[in-house]
């Protein structure tokens, strides 16, 4: 089945563009990484499937229903959690009382469970949370109520490194019950981490929409290289051979297949050879350098 | 929580349930607005034997006011402590203060839940949005029915310690006409919340729109321009009237009732074909 399915949905504030026909379908029990820089489009997009925004143009379905209908997508809401990258949380509150208000509103399967999981101070109110704390309310309030999607803005800002990979785990065990997960970042690691697709949106289009695995074939591997005697540039001038850097030790990225590489290092005497991922940061990069965007934008 | 508080999806969203949440955060507030306001009554309550003393003078002072004057704040009989509270306490602290209260904190309901991305989470949950609109109205009830009933027990037990005289059944009406009133207020301040959803614009233009209503009534009907007078919700909640002659408009409150109505109806409306930013 379907959960997301976006049809040249568009978005214009005015004259200024929001988004403009992104296509896109996620399957359920799929995870979908939504990747770009601030102000690519990511949030307009989720706020228009939510139905907190109207398309200019192009539609969408959520879970089966039309997002214009606001009924039936008023309906289909029951089964979605929404982890906003800026929730709002009532100052006033305790945590405990707005866990009982969208329990009300939304219902309430395992909240218990979650305020455990995540450590979450539900007695005191949300005017002495850290950002951390916050973070993980909005999280026990995202996915209390057993949702079948959950469209995540940011969802790990805030949260220090223990408690991100504590949130990743339990992603990783959402996807395992066949939730599908919509995630917004602007953080490479982290889409990796826990996405198998991703689509990178620049300027409220998609640059690219594949899998994470091509996408690292893309990158291909960075080699390390340190041999006895001097390398000749002229054996890794063949075809795959990226930013060559020889030197003490040698470097460069390696895309396609490792027999060449094989075979140009044959007559060599080997001292270290390590060959990496490459960091995906790279394949980013390049997206945004034809694209003219700046990279800086972008974080690891 | 989740023992007791487990709801099957069909259940889900409980009616209600936004209403009483909103109307427990207004509660301390309203408590304490309530508190002011008895204060504030139980002072002119106070000063009425030495105004009383003063009788002729003041009779004398009353007749030499400008006529739109003498009406607008509601002087016809300083020297009876109903007459004395109409135009002391509330014509001022009631069609005044409490009715630019409401519309103010009706202007800040939506417009502050859009503004501070709150807004966002209550839509993703399956309430609709007239009913955010119309619980989140309905909450502004807590500081309507507060403040009367504390100011009311109030205002009465300070008559009955000075010994003054006013009807106890006028003193609950004047309370209890000024609740259609001072809806229709807070139904002045969601409309435009909803419309402006800017908080801080949508507070200032409240309490411009129901300040200028009242300015509007009171030039109006002292130039004898009644249907403009009209206009204005002020025309429909008279504390002389209730205090003074123990008139109780019964159909300008329904009056009120149907209009408030209509300015959540249009409210409502209004949100749901606005984008929620």
């Amino acid at each position: 089945m379907t959960v997301i399915d976006c049809r040249q949905l568009t978005k214009y504030y005015g004259d200024v563009r929001g988004i403009d026909s992104l296509s896109l379908s996620v399957e359920a029990g799929e995870s979908f990484g939504f990747l770009g820089p601030n102000g690519a489009g990511k949030t307009t997009t989720i706020r228009t499937l939510l139905g907190l925004q109207s398309p200019t143009d192009g539609t969408a379905t959520l879970l089966g229903a039309d997002i214009r209908n606001a009924a039936a997508l008023r309906d289909a809401r029951r089964r979605v959690g929404y982890l906003a990258a800026d929730p709002g949380l009532d100052e006033d509150a305790t945590g405990e009382r707005l866990v009982r208000l969208y329990g009300r509103l939304r219902g309430d399967a395992r909240s218990d469970e979650l305020i455990d999981r995540f450590d979450v101070p539900v007695d005191r109110r949300v005017g002495e949370y850290s950002r951390g704390n916050r973070q993980k309310l909005a999280i026990v309030l995202a996915f209390m109520h057993e949702p079948d999607l959950v469209v995540m803005d940011e969802p790990t800002s805030g949260l220090d490194p223990l408690m991100q990979e504590r949130f990743y785990e339990f992603l990783d065990a959402e996807r395992e019950r066949g939730v599908t997960l919509f995630v917004s970042s602007h953080v490479l690691s982290e889409v990796r981490r826990v996405c198998e697709r991703i689509g990178i949106i620049r300027n409220g289009r998609f640059v690219t929409v594949e899998s994470v695995a091509d996408l690292l074939d893309r990158a291909g591997k960075r080699v390390h290289l340190r041999v006895a005697g001097e390398v000749d540039p002229a054996d890794f001038a063949f075809d795959g051979v990226h930013d060559l850097s020889v030197g003490e030790t040698t470097t460069f990225t390696l895309t396609g297949r490792y027999d060449a590489l094989v075979d140009a290092l044959d007559g060599y005497r080997i001292e270290e050879l390590e060959v990496e991922e490459a960091p995906l940061e790279e394949v980013f990069v390049r997206f945004y350098d034809d694209a003219g965007t700046d990279p800086a934008e972008v974080s690891a | 929580m989740s023992a007791d508080a487990e709801a099957p999806a069909e259940r889900v969203p409980e009616s209600g349930a936004l209403f009483a949440y909103e109307s427990r955060r207004r509660l301390r507030g309203s408590l304490a607005l309530g508190v002011g306001m008895s204060l504030l009554g139980l002072l002119m309550v106070a000063f009425f034997p030495s105004v009383q003393a003063s009788g002729a003078d003041l009779e004398a002072y009353v007749e030499s006011l400008p006529p739109a004057f003498a009406e607008a704040f509601g002087i016809e009989a300083f020297t009876t402590l109903g007459g004395f509270l109409a135009a002391e306490l509330y014509a001022f602290g009631w069609v005044i203060l409490l009715g630019l209260y409401v519309a103010y904190r009706a202007g800040g309901s939506v417009a502050g839940d859009v503004e501070r991305g709150r807004m966002d989470l209550l839509l993703s949950t399956p309430v609709s949005r007239r009913r955010v609109v119309v619980e989140s109205f309905a909450s502004l009830l807590v500081p309507v029915a507060v403040v009367n009933a504390v100011a009311f027990l109030a205002v009465y037990a300070g008559t009955l310690a000075i010994d003054g005289s006013i009807p106890l059944l006028d003193l609950l009406a004047v309370h209890l006409l000024s609740v259609p009133y001072l809806l229709a207020c807070g139904g002045i301040g969601l409309l435009l919340s909803v419309a402006l959803r800017r908080r801080g614009l949508a507070e200032r233009a409240a309490l411009g729109a129901v300040f200028a209503l009242f300015l509007v009534e009171t030039v109006a009907s002292s130039a004898g321009y009644d249907a403009v007078a009209a206009l204005s919700p002020t025309a429909y909640y008279d504390p002389t009237a209730v205090l003074v002659h123990g008139e109780y408009a019964v159909g300008d409150a329904v009056l009120l009732s149907v209009a408030t109505l209509l300015l959540v109806a249009a409210s409502a409306a209004v949100f749901d074909r606005v984008d929620v930013r």
